[in-house]
């Protein structure tokens, strides 16, 4: 692991935030000692030379009992992980119909995707397309067998795409189901630098679709890719924990869902999605990615201006994080947070998992508690989790650890201090609309607190970080919490934000329009988020 | 460029995002669309005006009998279009780009209507490809931008404002015509029309609101729709969005320019020049611009690392000291600031 086994450096190089940690080998086990982030743009060695004049400043002798001084710098290992930089595929096939597959499979392995087919547009807007400079890599594809509405158009396809493959030899490109059977035509130019890869069509394998997501994703991004490290660590810390765990990350230039369910041999059963239009970046692209914000938004900005302020959040992703700023960059975090779910639907349907892991540089400046409201906003979903948050963005890099074991034991150790508790969200479905649903009675440490259950709206009870307690649900009606009853008791975990029960819609409705909208936002953050108003 | 004797900053500057100032080599890229025909060869010298390639305003398919023979993907084709149904007589005599052949018959991109695309920049060509684009390696530095809308253009470099200033339609005339100004914090769409009209090649300025944006970029798609052949003429923004002044290291350097040829390329967006950068005002490495946030546009002296503070909305952010306008210092948020180099 270490040149010096008695400390290393963790980095994460997002594409917005350069996140720097440093974890050190204490009694036996590691643990974190300090963890910072700045912009990209800032060079590395001033940062890891911050964290350890911190650690020297905090506790000398501890300090000294690593070796953390400027001189670690370069005796400690550094274990990193960097996000790839977005990469475009131009997704084509003879039809409308066989072109969405190929798209949504695309969509979920990181990849940006410009999709069309020779329905839609001709062989010149399409070799236009092909020959764009921001495009890397090209999927054409057909199903297995053809179908009927392709098969005319198939050959001229694959002629088009071979002197498209012959003019830009630096194109990768994919022929997915019976388009493979044309690869002869992309003989003319044997020895060009891109590979021509065959692949199944979209809709074999087990899980559908799943052969050829995998070919795309480790097409996209070395194996060091911050998302693909971090699904993997989401995997270990799943089996480590044996809970079932979902990682939300919303990061500038994407994001990454992953389910992990305990139980594999090694680590547990991962399925992860990345989703390039689920980050920050592509939140000012279009007018349906600003609706999305503005419906969010707990700022009072006309649409020309929240706009222009979008716009300053790509080009700054680290600006204007406080105020307003950081009300805006919650926004966009919730819009994009929905774009991943959107474009995950099969991940949607599973059951609620034990545990949820924010990820991201989207949430690096809300309060603990206001982020596990926003995810609460956004993932509505009936059942109990544990929220927490990848404070120190320590699960990218320890997904680099290519040993399974030696990444188990390490996340082992650092299993309390990686995720910061944000709260336990209860979400219960289907109650009737009136004074009272029923009672909660928390059975904690220090006694039980009641209280009563009023539908469409938040209940907060304090539980601090470390403490667990029962909360005993008595509904006047049935609902669903996980199983469909009356009377639940449901092990909870303390939190930044202690016990939210979230009583509102599933799935949310708010106000139509936007000022009321707003205000219902606002109330219901400036609960969970101290010093909103000042 | 030059430093005559700056102070050394305090500690902890080097926690600063550092922004270029003037970058060097450029390799501007000009894309090129099917049917455009190129006019240059890879290691040709150019020089500033000198047409690389003709755009088609018009490009659309045709499709003719035999496949491609020799002919690669991307050569030049010309020959005899075939007749439109029910036509007498040979077909019209028209070249363009070979596409890609199927089935016995060559798909060939062409069009009636072009435009030349000229380099504002002198330089050596270092990539063409038909279709794709053209690099030209710039003899000269250039000065870094966020964005630069239409373009390339060049013409000789004017202050029209001051670095907070704003530019009025009103304010924009015929003696404008072929320089490229700058024009302060900020610039409105009808301003950007006015001053395309009246032959102004370019604009700088510090940002550009997304509504004038449209504004500008809607005009121009249609002229362009109506077959309009445009005189060059570019945007380039400094910063982004907002309004903001320029930055005093900017300034200074497009100061010193002032009066000289200056190109602006779009990919990368720069303003390109010739000479070195050598003989610009070097920026103080202690000197600091808030980029963003309540102070953004404000400039001040670096005083040391502040460490996490709470700002407004009880954020906590790494904190550096600014002194402003020889004030106290402020804490001001690391991610606000930033310097040039």
């Amino acid at each position: 692991m270490t040149s010096d086994p008695r400390a290393f450096f963790t980095l994460d190089h997002g594409a917005a935030t350069t996140s720097a940690a440093l974890v050190a080998r204490l009694a036996g086990r590691w643990r974190l000692l300090a963890a910072t982030s700045f912009p990209a743009t800032v060079p590395v060695e001033p940062v890891l030379g911050l964290l350890v004049d911190r650690v020297a400043a905090a506790d000398p002798g501890l300090a000294a009992a690593v070796g953390a001084d400027r001189s670690a710098l370069d005796r400690f290992a550094r274990v990193s992980a960097r996000t790839a930089p977005p990469r475009r595929i131009a997704v084509v096939a003879a039809s409308e119909r066989s072109v969405a597959p190929l798209a949504a499979a695309a969509l979920t392995t990181g990849w940006r995707v410009a999709a069309t087919s020779a329905e839609r547009a001709d062989a010149l807007a399409m070799t236009a397309l092909l020959l764009d400079g921001t495009v890397d890599a090209v999927l054409a594809g057909a199903g297995e067998p053809a179908g009927a509405d392709e098969r005319p158009a198939l050959d001229q396809l694959a002629d088009l795409v071979a002197a498209v493959a012959e003019r830009r030899p630096e194109l990768t490109v994919v022929l997915a189901g019976s388009m493979a059977e044309r690869v002869a035509r992309f003989e003319r130019s044997p020895n060009r630098p891109g590979e021509v890869l065959l692949a199944p069509a979209p809709d074999a394998g087990e899980p559908p679709g799943l052969p050829l997501r995998r070919l795309l994703d480790e097409l996209r991004a070395p194996i060091d890719d911050g998302r693909r490290a971090m699904a993997r660590a989401a995997g270990s810390l799943a089996r480590v924990l044996d809970r079932r765990l979902e990682l939300v990350e919303v990061g500038f230039s994407g994001g990454l869902r992953v389910r992990a369910e305990p139980g594999g041999a090694d680590d547990a059963d991962v399925t992860a999605a990345i989703v390039d239009a689920a980050g920050l970046a592509g939140s000012a692209a279009d007018d349906a990615s600003i609706d999305g914000i503005a419906a969010w938004s707990t700022v009072a900005l006309d649409r020309y201006r929240l706009r222009d302020r979008l716009h300053e959040l790509r080009t700054a992703p680290w600006g204007d994080a406080a105020g307003d700023g950081a009300q805006l960059r919650l926004a966009a975090g919730r819009a994009a947070l929905g774009r991943l779910l959107g474009a995950t639907p099969e991940l949607s349907g599973r059951p609620s998992p034990d545990l949820v892991v924010a990820a991201g540089g989207v949430w690096a400046v809300a309060p603990g508690p206001a982020v596990a409201l926003a995810l609460s906003d956004v993932v509505r979903r009936p059942g109990a989790s544990h929220v927490t948050y990848d404070h120190a963005r320590l699960l990218g890099p320890l997904g680099t650890i290519d040993d399974g074991e030696e990444r188990r034991r390490i996340v082992r150790d650092l299993a309390d201090e990686l995720l910061v508790p944000l709260a336990t969200v209860v979400m219960p479905q289907g109650m009737r609309a009136g004074r009272s649903a029923g009672t909660l009675l928390v059975h904690g440490a220090s006694g039980t607190t009641e209280l009563d259950l009023v539908p469409g709206g938040l209940e907060l009870v304090d539980l601090p970080p470390g403490e667990t307690a029962i909360a005993e649900f008595r509904f006047r009606d049935a609902v669903r919490l996980g199983t469909r009853g009356r009377h639940f008791a449901v092990d909870v975990a303390g939190g930044l934000g202690g016990l939210l029960v979230d009583l509102r819609d599933v799935p949310l409705r708010l106000p139509e329009r936007q000022d009321r909208r707003r205000n219902l936002l606002r109330a219901w953050q400036s609960a969970l988020w101290t010093g909103l108003d000042g | 460029m030059t430093s005559p004797g700056l102070p050394m900053p305090a500690t902890g500057v080097d926690l600063v995002a550092l922004r270029p100032l003037v970058v060097a080599p450029i390799e501007a890229r000009f894309a090129l669309r099917p049917g455009d025909r190129v006019l240059v060869s890879v290691g040709d010298q150019v020089a500033a005006g000198m047409p690389i390639a003709e755009r088609l305003r018009d490009a659309h398919l045709v499709e003719v009998d035999g496949d491609l023979g020799d002919a690669r993907p991307g050569d030049r084709w010309s020959g005899e279009l075939p007749r439109r149904p029910g036509a007498h007589g040979h077909g019209r005599s028209a070249s363009g780009e070979l596409l890609f052949a199927s089935g016995g018959r060559s798909r060939i991109a062409t069009g009636e209507h072009d435009e030349p695309i000229e380099s504002p920049i002198d330089g050596v060509v270092a990539d063409v490809r038909p279709g794709i684009g053209i690099v030209v390696r710039a003899s000269g530095p250039g000065l870094a931008a966020v964005d630069a809308l239409g373009g390339p253009s060049r013409g000789t470099l004017t202050i029209a404002t001051g670095p907070d200033g704003e530019l009025r339609p009103g304010a924009v005339d015929a003696a404008a015509s072929g320089r490229v100004l700058v024009v302060g914090s900020r610039v409105d769409a009808e301003t950007l029309t006015r001053a395309r009209a009246m032959g102004v090649r370019g604009i700088v300025v510090a940002g550009l609101a997304g509504k004038e944006r449209r504004d500008y970029l809607g005009s121009e798609a249609r002229q362009r729709a109506a077959l309009h052949r445009l005189p060059p003429f570019a945007v380039l923004v400094l910063d982004g969005a907002l309004r903001r002044p320029i930055a005093s290291p900017v300034m200074a350097v497009l100061a010193a320019l002032s009066g000289r040829e200056v190109g602006i390329v779009a990919d990368p967006p720069r303003l390109v020049f010739e000479g070195s950068a050598t003989d610009l005002p070097a920026p103080d490495p202690g000197w600091v611009r808030a980029r963003s946030g309540p102070l953004a546009g404000r400039e001040g002296r670096w005083a040391g690392l502040a460490g996490v503070r709470r700002f407004d909305a009880g954020t906590h952010l790494e904190a550096g000291l600014v002194r402003f306008d020889d004030a106290a210092p402020v804490p001001v948020p690391l991610a606000d600031l930033e310097r040039y180099a």
